[in-house]
């Protein structure tokens, strides 16, 4: 793969991904997105920036089809990956065709090694080569992780697991990145570590980057530009530059001089299981 | 106290302990990749047997086409299950799940009952019933063939579970919306669990058929692999087999021993007793996986 130019100007055929007045109501009743429009330029990284609740990982889960399983329903709109609607599509599909999302709070698959979470994201019928060539790169991205390859991967600092969830991500040899909230519950340092690597995948590999953050300060840092959500709505779009001059953002999202999180409170949610 | 004696007991229970590692193994395949406890296990045993009958006795076909050909049945019949009964609760509360199971286990035994009637019918695999001769103790030979097959595919289910889609199957039972987020089939993966646990219960069928012949009270066999999984920890093939022989020797001494005093039912306690005994003191059993704390 070549290194496309970042910094592609917004006009209309060029976009990875189009979302056009899309909503989202989850049980049939609950509204938690209210015709949302946002474009991903391809080759571009972009920020999708919101406080808790605003609607920003339903809208994740619209594009990649994750919503079913929470039974959320896109019941207006469309959403457009490569000029081609995938409203209806499973999110296997989506996966094929290159979108991948990774999950807020990282989901690592906790029992497997991290070689054994890079196995389970490649495609089950791709060669091995390919699988070999795609676990290097990762690897090259994340050489941390090539250390701990044979660990239990709930075993890894948060820092590696978030690590771990974006090279698994990779693993499926995506054209558009989804990352939600990749800075939750980590040190800045590891959150400007891991922010910087996204930003050279992107470059390198021409790998188009929405990046779902409440952590205004470093998301504005490495994308181009911005979108901001608020109560299921997009509020403002424009380049990270005005973004970052901008009051509202500067008052309501960046806060005092270390800026300002909305997931402080360490949450982590377990799931469920018997006999345990 | 006859130590011959004793070790004739312990040997027959190991080996009966690992017939029930059978039963166990096919509850694990399944826990293993779906994070699902199967309470039809016991059924699927019982429903396995009473195909491997309608080949051979229903359609005259010989054993050593009757028992393949049931087994691919089964293995399709598993898929089905899962297709029809539990495809629509993924993602569902596990006790919801679990009474689901609980439903096809009555069902599959009243159905049982309804087209083949309750009288127990012989199953004719050719082991003799003399004892084998190991030195001075004397062992049962369908015990001695039920555990070589219980290893034999231990060691291929091993096998499996280091392959591509095997570690496919482990993620699956980590986390289904992990899973789907990097694209895999989870519903095919939990399929195809089931496929293969009914396919082991097939062969536990035959086994445990031969032994006590074949009718409902196969499906009670769920309470010695249920136990057995329990104790083993129940996503851990080796923990099956090692659970299954402590408890298979458990019983066998203990029912040596006592029922004399106490006039039969000691095995059914001391099945009890471990099951009871593993959930208050090691719920996630020997060498069960308990979620991860980071520290
Ligand atoms: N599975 C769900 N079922 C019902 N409502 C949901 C579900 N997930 C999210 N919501 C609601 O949708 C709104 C947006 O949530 P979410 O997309 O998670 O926001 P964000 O990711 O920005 O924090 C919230 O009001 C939330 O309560
Ligand atoms: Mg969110």
């Amino acid at each position: 793969m070549t290194a496309t130019p970042t910094q592609v100007p917004d006009e209309a055929g060029d976009e990875v991904l189009t979302l056009n007045n899309v909503e989202v109501i989850y049980d049939r009743i609950a509204l938690a997105i209210k015709g949302v429009s946002v474009q991903v330029p391809r080759g571009g990284m972009i920020a999708l920036l919101g406080a808790n609740g605003a609607g920003k990982s339903t809208m994740l889960k619209a594009v990649s089809g994750l919503l079913a399983a929470e039974r959320g329903l896109v019941t207006r709109g469309e959403v457009c990956f490569m000029g081609e609607d995938i409203g209806g599509l499973a999110p296997q599909r989506r996966v094929k065709m290159g979108i991948v999302q990774v999950l807020e709070g990282r989901r690592v698959f906790e029992h497997l090694t991290p070689d054994e979470n890079l196995v389970a994201a490649s495609a089950i019928h791709g060669s091995r080569h390919d699988m070999a060539r795609n676990r290097d790169m990762v690897y090259t991205y994340f050489p941390r992780l090539r250390e701990r390859r044979a660990a239990a991967a709930g075993y890894l600092s948060g820092g590696e697991q978030q690590m771990l969830a974006i090279g698994r991500a990779l693993m499926t040899q995506p054209k558009l990145l989804m990352l939600d909230e990749p800075s939750l519950g980590l040190a800045p340092f590891l959150v400007a570590e891991i922010f910087d690597i996204v930003r050279r995948i992107n470059r390198e590999e021409g790998l188009s980057v929405l990046l779902v953050e409440q952590n205004a300060v470093a998301a504005l840092e490495v994308v181009s530009h911005g979108y901001l959500m608020d109560n299921g709505r997009i509020v403002m779009h424009d380049s990270a530059e005005a973004m970052k001059k901008n009051p509202d953002i500067q008052q309501f999202y960046l806060g005092g001089a270390e800026g300002r999180n909305f997931h402080d409170i360490k949450h982590y949610s377990r799931r469920k299981r018997w006999l345990s | 106290m006859d130590l011959t004696y004793l070790l004739e007991l312990s040997v027959n229970g190991a080996l009966a302990g690992l017939m029930y590692s059978l039963v166990a193994m096919g509850i694990v395949l399944i826990y293993k990749s779906s994070s699902v406890p199967n309470l039809a296990q016991g059924s699927l045993v019982m429903l396995g047997a009473y195909i491997v009958l309608a080949f051979s006795n229903g359609l005259g076909a010989p054993m050593w086409m009757a028992i393949p050909l049931a087994m691919a049945f089964m293995f399709f019949a598993g898929m089905g299950i899962e297709r029809l009964a539990l495809r629509r609760l993924a993602g569902r509360p596990i006790v919801m799940i679990l009474m689901m199971t609980l439903g096809l286990d009555i069902f599959l035994r009243a159905g049982a009952m309804t087209i083949w009637g309750g009288s127990g019918r012989p199953m004719r695999i050719g082991i003799s019933d003399d004892p084998l001769f190991l030195g001075p103790l004397l062992l049962n030979r369908a015990y001695v063939v039920g555990a070589a097959v219980t290893l034999v595919l231990f060691a291929v289910f091993v096998l499996f579970f280091r392959t591509r889609r095997g570690v496919v199957l482990r993620a699956i039972s980590d986390d289904y919306m992990a899973s789907w987020s990097v694209g895999i089939s989870v519903e095919r993966g939990v399929a195809l669990s089931w496929a293969l646990a009914s396919v082991v219960a097939t062969t536990a069928g035959v086994l445990w058929g031969s032994i006590q012949s074949v009718d409902q009270s196969l499906s009670t066999l769920l309470l010695k692999g249920i136990t057995v999984g329990v104790l083993g920890g129940l996503d851990s093939l080796g923990g099956a087999i090692l659970a299954g022989i402590l408890l298979g020797v458990l019983e066998s001494v203990a029912s040596g021993y006592l029922d004399k005093l106490l006039g039969g039912g000691s095995r059914d306690l001391v099945v009890a007793a471990v099951l009871i005994l593993t959930i208050m003191i090691r719920p996630h059993g020997l060498f069960g996986r308990h979620d991860i704390e980071r520290i």
